[in-house]
């Protein structure tokens, strides 16, 4: 995407202060990192981070949004900058759009149905034929996105029992669970979800649109941004699911990358470090894309992902979502 | 200025919406003919809150040169534009960090003309700098520029007026436009 800066993975515990225009990271080993402030487009929290308002007014400033994950992996919070970008123009549209039946439906449609095909495709596997053929005949008929979600949720459970038949027993998912992820593999779902949620927060945040008014997640969904909910949706099986599948093909995990308690997963210190390190490799990741004729990020298919929803928004242009097509 | 918004700085005070009836439609500053002679289509999609060049560092430093917007609110203010006073009239001075003179630019100096004789002042001409090549471009103001200048005000308006957004460029057109990624990026 045009913005300039990077993500900064925050995988240790540390305080965060502001020295001039730059943001000064203070790990409890080790001398302080430096980073000027424009080369931030945004933070991310694994641990523990101390942080005062000093640095806070810097990053407000210059646009930085730092997230915050709980011990869990779930996104925990966000500290966004006061201004944002969104344009009345845009989030007028992006309400009428969402209140009409049959334009927020077209939507979480297309979502839901993306977001199985591209199971499907981090899989790699036949094993969800059947699973996506029943799916493709219900969304049709679903009515509301309450029955949309349903059928998602069906085809998910199937999509994790064949996932599970590629890993290894101690990292297998036996069902998602999240508040507190039950074991290993659940634990790793839940980092990998939040993780793809900042970045589509973050995202979201560079353009006029608002990231709570969403087309397939409900307004009661206890996160309130349902549209960076419902953007993160065809991406999740691209970094989640795939990243996990291949991890332990290649036994890039080891048991003690968690600690691992009863009834309750989380990634251990190492382990954090080890998933930000494969997830921003992965982001990094790229791939041509033919319309815009350059490589584009993984990173960058997200902020594509947004855009599409600006075009929605602003010009009526229907969204499709994203398909890997590589 | 804070560079990651320049969108609320330095540019067209608050911008007016096209939606917003109430405002002064006659407050368009220059980045808003600079977008037209560009590509009316960004003119549309800058006037409805979508502004990439935001976060762009290259951008950050073009709204830095091109802080000129003149609006209603502020007084005989151009940013960056420089005014001279000669005998009995103003000089405006316009500096572009590009290395190409361009139609664009010479059409952002009228419009700040024509601002300024709109609020009475006497308007001998304008000249446009671009230091990195030195080379000055003079724009003479008269009649005819006049007319440009206000031909340009009303093709501006009607852009931002329409309901749907003008086509894209041909797409060689739209090189090193930070609009790129939202039109090409389907
Ligand atoms: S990318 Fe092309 S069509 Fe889009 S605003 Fe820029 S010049 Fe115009």
């Amino acid at each position: 995407m045009a913005a300039v800066g990077r993500t900064y993975w925050l995988t240790e515990p540390c305080r965060i202060r502001r020295e001039d225009n730059s943001i000064r990271v203070e790990r409890p080993d080790g001398s302080p990192v430096r980073i000027p402030i424009t080369d931030i487009r945004d933070l991310i929290a694994f641990d523990n981070v101390d942080v005062n308002t000093s640095a806070m007014s810097l990053l407000s400033r210059n646009g930085v949004t730092l997230h915050v994950l709980d011990h869990y992996g779930n996104h925990a919070g966000h500290f966004a900058p006061a201004e944002s970008m969104a344009s009345a123009a845009v989030v007028r549209r992006q309400v009428e759009l969402t209140a009409d039946t049959a334009a927020r439906l077209a939507v979480a449609r297309s979502l839901v149905l993306t977001t199985a095909e591209n199971l499907r495709w981090s899989l790699d596997t036949d094993l969800l034929a059947p699973a996506l053929d029943a799916l493709r005949t219900a969304v049709p008929t679903c009515e509301d996105t309450d029955a949309l979600m349903g059928q998602e949720g069906n085809f998910r459970r199937t999509g994790w029992a064949v996932l599970d038949t590629f890993l290894p027993p101690w990292l297998r998912l036996n069902g998602r669970t999240r508040r507190p992820p039950t074991n290993a593999g659940n634990a790793f779902v839940s980092y990998l979800n939040a993780l793809v949620y900042a970045r589509v927060l973050t995202a979201l945040r560079s353009t006029p649109l608002h990231p709570a008014i969403g087309f397939l997640h409900a307004d009661t969904d206890r996160r309130r941004n349902t549209l960076a909910l419902d953007l993160a949706e065809p991406f999740k099986p691209l970094f989640a699911e795939r990243l996990l599948k291949r991890a332990a093909a290649q036994k890039q995990l080891k048991e003690s990358d968690f600690e691992t308690d009863v009834g309750r997963a989380s990634l251990s210190k190492d382990g954090r470090k080890k998933v930000a390190a494969l997830v921003r490799e992965e982001l990094a990741t790229t791939v041509h894309h033919r319309t815009l004729k350059r490589q584009v990020s993984y990173d960058e298919l997200i902020h594509l992902e947004a855009l599409k929803l600006v075009r929605l928004c602003l010009e009526g242009t229907p969204y499709k979502p994203f398909r890997p097509w590589w | 200025m804070s560079p990651a918004n320049p969108g609320n700085s330095g540019n067209p005070g608050s911008p007016v919406s096209p939606l917003d009836p109430g405002e002064d439609d006659q407050s368009l500053g220059g980045v808003h003919i600079k977008y037209l002679h560009h590509c009316p289509r960004q003119l549309w999609l800058y006037m409805r809150g979508y502004r990439p060049e935001a976060r762009s560092d290259l951008v950050a430093f073009g709204e830095v040169v091109d802080d000129t917007t003149f609006t209603r609110r502020r007084d005989v203010d151009l940013g960056e534009a420089k005014i001279d006073w000669v005998t009995a009239g103003a000089v405006v001075h316009e500096t572009k960090s590009s290395r190409a003179p361009s139609a664009a630019h010479e059409a952002q100096v009228r419009h700040y003309c024509l601002l300024l004789e709109r609020r009475g002042i006497n308007v001998r001409g304008g000249v446009v700098h671009y230091p990195l090549i030195r080379r000055t471009t003079d724009v003479p103001w008269d009649d005819e520029a006049r007319d440009l200048a206000e031909t340009a005000e009303a093709d501006a308006q009607a852009v931002i007026a329409a309901p749907t957004p003008p086509d894209r460029l041909t797409r060689g057109k739209c090189r090193g436009c930070s609009y790129l990624d939202y039109c090409w990026g389907e």
